[in-house]
């Protein structure tokens, strides 16, 4: 059965099913997100209007029988956070629930009368539209809970009080098997855009849906083999490997020895407290306190991964996952904050009222810088954040993130890109992530560009990727391959092991041309990523974006970095050649 | 000088060294002209126990390569030591400081990995 496109119109009320046209036919998860924007949404209008699109894509293997890792669902719009393109995708229950109803994407487009809003829920029968008037105001915690107790087992995509504010820092929670909200497409501001086209919630039920359909059963078998294979042997993502040992937050103490952690709103990049908010520190609590906490937690139905964790209080209650690397990093040093059982408070306070953690502990920083309050005041931080979710003034101005707030209190240092900020990497210590972060489509994002294998990248006898000029040569190939996946479905963090170990990355490709039919090897994955981000790009640049924002903030340049001293060293015209492919009429796929 | 005083973190399950749980941190006087990898054996560290390794924040070793006995460690140094199931993918290391020794093992066998635990041939 061929999948459909679920079109919803809020201004109608009204659900159709649409065949895929061809022109899509090809693409799934972020590629699909991306290219149903990019014909569909002026690059122009306000994306908080009646004519910005909110795209729901599971990529292309989600869903399939036990593919390893492999439940990402991609949400994708114009972004009020960046005025561009926008993919931001997350684990949990949905991908795979939506993969299953026989749908490649959901359409979420129009305006319901004002003051309206509703719970969507999609099942094998269609959708209904149900008040959600009672629903409005509640966290995301509440609103998963009485979810389950209408439609237990369902997926619940949702937004917090924020995005009903329609806040620029507004994410989209999905629920993960333990039914709470910890898995957030998180980065910006899509939650706005879904609290703009009146959708409290988004609930989907896969009963009696068709499931996802195998073109070739040998191959997506073989591909899925070596895949798994070369996850269960990489040192990274294997049982007892760093992820599943210490999460991701097992970065926090490297990143401080290297001098790479920022600190302070990024006036630093060793932080005194950092082993205090590590991964390490957050296996010792859970071995600590006992009970429902734990470390090598999955985020969504067949993760062979495991990187999330339970956090426990001290009573060793579940007190919220998860604790991430992003999280640990934005909510702790970043803001001079050692404690981790505030950092998890901060954490569930963000999943609650629906914000991004990254954006939230920056803008938490540049308010500290700006004097509202002090560095390390960790229960002055904690009540920003329930001012986001009671919608006070300053709790607005807090949920619109960084550069919102850096304009509110007079800070000009401003650690963004296209307007959203900067992840946990010092871009001026760790040189390679800071050309991805200027030049990516989305806006500084630390999962733009992965790693891949030497071979494919080109380095083999053309490039020093230890040199300056190397690393903007090498960014578009890790922005492409790093798109491909994104349309995978599967989790980016597969990326580890078949970068090193090549039936990985054979065993990717296999599978996805089992299940698609496509004839996909690994040659074809940077061209196909090339394609993705050519569409991104050209939106952004019809939107307004120029050369002049594919720049590190300005006080990169000037200011240096302690321990290592160091300011921005790469040139603008590597950072203008990473994309000057886009315009030279040699196609997309070249 | 007689000997000199460094000081050392243990980050993971190598802090067992130490009678701590995933992070050790101590002094440790050694003689004068100790290597890196003096230390390494003095702690009954093997090449399979450890995989980043820096010295005052300056990346001498990943998981995987040896790139040698190394630096000689000097008065007042900070070592930090990272057991074996530690990760840190390359693009979150691109560019970072890194010791003469290490950039010389790395441009022996491909510098694009995430680990060398399993990658044993030269690109």
């Amino acid at each position: 059965m061929a999948k459909k496109v679920l079109r919803i119109d809020m201004s109608k009320l009204e659900a159709t099913y649409e065949n895929v046209p061809e022109k899509w036919s090809r693409w799934a998860g972020r590629a699909l997100t991306s290219a149903i924007v990019f014909d569909e949404v002026d690059p122009t209008v306000h994306p908080l209007g009646p004519h910005n699109k909110l795209v729901i894509a599971p990529g292309w293997v989600t869903g399939s029988p036990a593919a390893p890792s492999s439940g990402r669902t991609s949400f994708g719009a114009k972004s009020p956070l960046t005025g561009g393109i926008k993919e931001s995708n997350a684990g949990g229950l949905s991908g795979q629930k939506i993969a299953k109803l026989g749908l490649a994407a959901i359409i979420l487009e129009g305006q319901p009368e004002k003051g309206k809003w509703y719970t969507l829920v999609v099942t094998n029968e269609g959708v209904k539209f149900e008040d959600a008037s009672g629903l409005l105001g509640k966290g995301m915690y509440e609103i998963d809970e009485l979810m389950w107790e209408q439609y237990p087992d369902t997926a619940v995509i949702g937004i917090g009080p924020a995005g009903e504010m329609k806040l620029s820092n507004a994410g989209i929670s999905v629920n993960d098997m333990e039914n709470k909200p910890g898995r957030y497409a998180g980065r910006g501001g899509l939650g706005a855009v879904m609290g703009a086209r009146g959708v409290k919630a988004m609930v989907v039920d896969d009963t009696g849906g068709p499931g996802v359909e195998i073109v070739d059963k040998d191959l997506f078998k073989q591909g899925r083999k070596k895949l798994t294979e070369a996850i269960q042997e990489h040192d990274l993502t294997k049982k007892d490997g760093g992820l599943n040992s210490f999460g991701t937050a097992i970065l926090i103490n490297i990143l401080n020895e290297a001098g790479g952690l920022p600190t302070r709103n990024f006036s630093a990049g060793q932080f005194e407290g950092a082993a205090m908010i590590s991964g390490e520190r957050i296996a010792e609590v859970v071995e600590e306190r006992g009970g429902e906490g734990m470390t090598g937690h999955g985020c969504h139905p067949g993760c062979i991964i495991k990187c999330s964790n339970i956090y426990p209080g001290e009573d060793g209650s579940a007190m919220v996952s998860c604790v991430e690397y992003e999280t640990a990093w934005a909510l702790g040093a970043n803001c001079g904050i050692d404690d981790l059982d505030y950092v998890a408070k901060m954490t569930y306070e963000c999943n609650d009222a629906g914000i991004d953690t990254i954006e939230s502990g920056n803008t938490l920083a540049i308010a500290m810088e700006g004097g509202v309050i002090e560095f390390g005041d960790a229960e002055g931080a904690l009540r920003l954040l329930e001012e986001v979710k009671q919608g006070t003034p300053m709790g607005r101005i807090i949920g619109q993130g960084v550069e919102a707030t850096a304009k509110a209190f007079g800070v000009h240092r401003v650690p963004t890109v296209k307007h959203q900020s900067m992840p946990a990497y010092e871009p001026r210590a760790v040189k390679g992530i800071g050309v991805t972060y200027a030049t990516t489509p989305m806006g500084a994002d630390h999962t733009a560009g992965y790693t891949i294998a030497p071979e494919i990248a080109g380095v083999s006898g053309k490039l020093d990727p230890l040199s300056d000029e190397g690393k903007a040569e090498l960014s578009l190939t890790f922005q492409a391959a790093t798109a491909f996946i994104d349309s995978t479905g599967y989790c980016l963090f597969i990326a580890f092991p078949i970068l090193d170990i090549a039936k990985g990355w054979a065993g990717m490709a296999e599978s996805v041309a089992g299940v698609t039919g496509m004839n996909i090897t690994g040659d074809d994955v940077i061209p196909l990523g090339k394609e993705i981000l050519k569409m991104e790009r050209l939106f952004n640049e019809r939107a307004g974006f120029t050369a002049a924002d594919d720049r590190p903030p300005e006080f990169m340049r000037y200011e240096q970095l302690p321990p290592h001293n160091v300011v921005w060293t790469i040139t603008d015209d590597q950072l203008d050649h990473v994309f000057a492919w886009v315009h030279d009429g040699n196609g997309a796929g070249d | 000088m007689n000997s000199i005083n460094v000081n050392v973190t243990l980050y993971g399950p190598l802090a067992r060294i130490k009678g701590k749980r995933y992070v050790a941190n101590f002094d440790i006087e050694l003689e004068p002209g100790t290597h890196k990898g003096d230390l390494l054996a003095l702690l009954g560290i093997s090449l399979e126990e450890r995989s980043y390794l820096f010295i005052n924040s300056v990346l001498c070793d990943v998981p995987g390569l040896d790139s040698g006995c190394g630096e000689v460690l000097k008065d007042g140094d900070h070592i930090g030591i990272f057991s074996i199931n530690h990760m840190w993918p390359y693009q979150y290391r691109d560019g970072i400081p890194m010791s003469e020794n290490l950039k010389k093992a790395l441009q022996n066998r491909g510098v694009m990995h995430h680990s060398y635990t399993v990658h044993a041939e030269k690109d």
